[in-house]
């Protein structure tokens, strides 16, 4: 597949959308805490809107069983932009409001708890991919966007069909997915949507360094890519799941029309009939 | 833009050219080093962010992995910016090899402003004693108002309807871009023209640039404006601020500011303070693409014809430098350019690529985003009536003739064509023509043939 390098850059403007994830059953057990993971996060932050007065980030959450907007930088008076303080300020109280809301949804829909819950990626890429595409339409002078992915819960294969529309659509869009493993397991997801739109994918071995790694990969901008050697993937884990049961699955039927894959053969393909 | 880059740049040279001690006194604000740090190359940049919270040096080789091949001299150019600014230190152990470190006070105080962030020597006066101030658009309004007469005064020093310069500030900004000879009108220079078709960030940061260096000619210290200016551009647009915070030299380098546009003076009953507009705040985007909303204002046609919608009398102006004006209507402005008005702008010291950049920046946004923005048939012609200028070219050169004999005439077009500075030769009439600056040396080859 090839990679989204193929846009020519001029200049380091850029617009990172930041999905960090904040399942609860994964933070408990995690090692770092989730509070020095976060500031880690604002301080990358601020680092990034450091660079270039005209870059713009946004923090997305996603919980178990709902996303939201965390920041956007571009939300502060044109005046002055956002102080340094206050953003770590406004950030962490509207992730604490969110983690409460979104544990209250979990309760309320008990399906889903339990402590291999995944968290909701293909809605944080669906929010960041539409607030891509209303940058795209503001105008001819727009930032170059990128989402970064900070995930540390185990891939959810219901949610294959998803992920992989919003990674398409990325990579229409030439818009990298970079990704940073937190947790202990590789994500196929992930490592599927960075070699194919273009991104970097990376599992940092010291978490407590985690603003250091965060810093010298993933600040990057598009321009400078291409001059620079980034973390490349050995072997990315290609498997699917099935359309069905939702099953990670090495082999299955395809249907010949539509391309859907499913663990049994059927007489009816369940998409496209 | 290459230009912006290239006007910034210099400014930036200016203060890398600042003696080490002053440089380092200027990084104790942390805004200082921000303005810094935005100005350098992408890849510069992200060095220095990745250095930032490394203590001990890193050496040069390590650090000349971190580029994929092929790239290295981006590399090496990252480098050397950083070194200039002293942002980064050279450090050489025991065996002689060279590492990088970087410079502690900067280190220090962006760690801290990554943490804290910035607090500015001054804070907003409250509108309780400052009253109605004016809404942004009204601060633009006069940005560009001031801006533009200060451009029209360099045009046509006569025709000046806000008469309130000071003659000796005045004097300093038109350094360079005004040449007067005895008795008559100052008129624009080469380089005044080359600034009024710039980009208006560009033209700031020259504006800048020659204040400054003025400014040690006025026995004022370069560094404090330097300090001063970056501050500037990081307070917040539209907020008054008491003039009372600000030290003698700085008092009086807004004066000068407040005419150009930069900021805007009021006064109350008991304080005065001054305004940030626009422009002042776009005073640290100097590398990145311009980010003024100014919409383009030209549409060129295939047929050679201008139409420029704008009211303004600096746009006209900048107009009538290469084009043919035929109409004035009130709110559009018709032209053609010929080949006489082209040939005019080239007298002027215009060149093609200046034209062209200009009316491609400056289109209007219903051409500007069709590929070409302007048309190529029109780019063209105006490259090749460049190119018609230069169809003569002129080298200085010696003519030797009357030579005694053919071998000697053969000997010398030899020795002329293995050296390279041979231009012509007539074998019948035995005549030689050689570039100018190798005179001596054939006269030297001569005598030794004799």
């Amino acid at each position: 597949m090839t990679s989204a390098h193929s846009k020519l850059y001029s200049d380091d403007v850029s617009l990172v959308v930041v999905v960090v994830d904040t399942n609860p059953f994964f933070w408990a057990t995690a090692a770092l805490p989730f509070a020095d993971f976060f500031a880690n996060l604002v301080h990358f932050v601020n680092s990034i809107l450091l660079l270039n007065h005209l870059n713009r980030v946004v923090v997305i959450a996603s919980g178990v069983s709902s996303c939201a907007y965390i920041f956007d930088s571009s939300d502060a008076s044109p005046a002055g932009g956002v102080g340094v303080a206050a953003t770590f300020d406004k950030a962490s109280r509207r992730v604490e409001e969110f983690i409460a809301q979104d544990a209250r949804a979990t309760a309320a829909n008990s399906s889903a708890a339990s402590a291999n819950a995944a968290a909701l990626l293909s809605g944080a890429l669906s929010l960041a991919m539409c607030y891509i595409q209303r940058i795209f339409r503001s105008g001819t002078r727009h930032p170059q966007p990128r989402i970064l992915c900070l995930q540390g819960s185990p891939d959810g294969p219901e949610q294959y069909v998803a992920v992989m529309n919003s990674i398409f659509s990325a990579q229409r869009s030439m818009v990298p997915i970079d990704s940073c493993i937190v947790g202990t397991q590789d994500s196929a997801f992930l490592q599927q949507a960075s070699y194919i739109t273009g991104g970097v994918y990376l599992k940092p071995q010291e978490l407590n360094g985690l603003f250091q790694y965060l810093a010298a990969v993933f600040a990057t901008d598009l321009h400078s890519r291409t001059f620079l050697r980034l973390p490349k993937t050995l072997g990315v884990d290609f498997r699917a799941s099935c359309f069905c049961h939702k099953k990670t699955i090495d082999m299955g039927y395809v249907c010949s029309v539509c391309l859907s894959i499913f663990c049994k053969n059927q007489k009816k393909c369940s998409t496209c009939g | 833009m290459p230009q912006v880059m290239v006007v910034a740049r210099n400014f930036m040279d200016m203060v890398a050219a600042l003696p080490a001690s002053k440089l380092d006194m200027l990084y104790d604000s942390a805004f200082i080093c921000e303005a810094v740090l935005r100005s350098l190359p992408p890849l510069a940049k992200k060095y220095a962010l990745q250095m930032l919270y490394v203590l001990a040096p890193v050496t040069a080789t390590a650090m000349e992995e971190w580029v994929r091949e092929g790239y290295a001299a981006k590399h090496r150019v990252a480098i050397d910016k950083l070194l200039q600014l002293r942002v980064f230190v050279e450090v050489r152990d025991k065996r002689k090899e060279v590492s990088y470190q970087m410079n502690h006070k900067f280190q220090d105080n962006m760690q801290k402003y990554l943490v804290d962030g910035g607090c500015l020597p001054r804070e907003p006066i409250p509108l309780s004693i400052t009253g109605r101030l004016p809404s942004s658009a009204d601060l633009e309004t006069y940005a560009l108002d001031q801006w533009e007469c200060f451009l029209l005064q360099l045009i046509n020093s006569s025709q000046v309807e806000k008469g309130s310069f000071s003659s000796s500030m005045m004097k300093t900004f038109q350094r360079g871009l005004l040449s007067s000879r005895d008795g008559e009108a100052p008129k624009l220079t080469e380089n005044g023209f080359q600034f009024l078709l710039m980009e208006t960030n560009a033209q700031l940061w020259y504006i800048m640039r020659e204040y400054i260096s003025s400014a040690e000619e006025r026995g004022v210290d370069p560094t404090e404006l330097i300090s001063f200016l970056l501050e500037l551009s990081f307070h917040y647009l539209g907020a008054a601020y008491s003039l009372n915070t600000l030290t003698d030299v700085q008092r009086v380098a807004i004066k000068d500011l407040a005419v150009l546009g930069l900021v805007k003076l009021q006064q109350g009953r008991k304080d005065s303070w001054f305004l940030p507009t626009q422009l002042a705040t776009n005073l640290s985007a100097s590398l990145s693409d311009s980010s003024s909303s100014k919409e383009g204002f030209v549409v060129v046609e295939t047929n050679f014809r201008l139409y420029a919608y704008s009211t303004s009398k600096l746009h006209c102006e900048i107009l009538r430098l290469f084009s043919r004006v035929e109409y004035q209507l009130p709110n559009l402005v018709v032209g053609a350019i010929t080949k006489e008005s082209i040939y005019g702008a080239f007298e002027n010291g215009i060149t093609a690529e200046q034209i062209i950049s200009f009316l491609k920046q400056n289109a209007h946004p219903r051409v500007a985003d069709k590929i070409p923005a302007v048309p190529e048939n029109v780019t063209d012609q105006i490259r090749l009536w460049e190119s018609d200028r230069n169809r003569v070219e002129m080298i200085p050169s010696h003519l030797y003739e009357d030579f005694p004999s053919k071998e000697w005439f053969e000997q010398c077009c030899d020795h002329a064509r293995d050296h390279g500075y041979l231009l012509w030769e007539d074998s019948r009439r035995m005549r030689l023509i050689v570039r100018g600056e190798f005179h001596s040396e054939m006269r030297e080859f001569l005598r030794r043939q004799r």
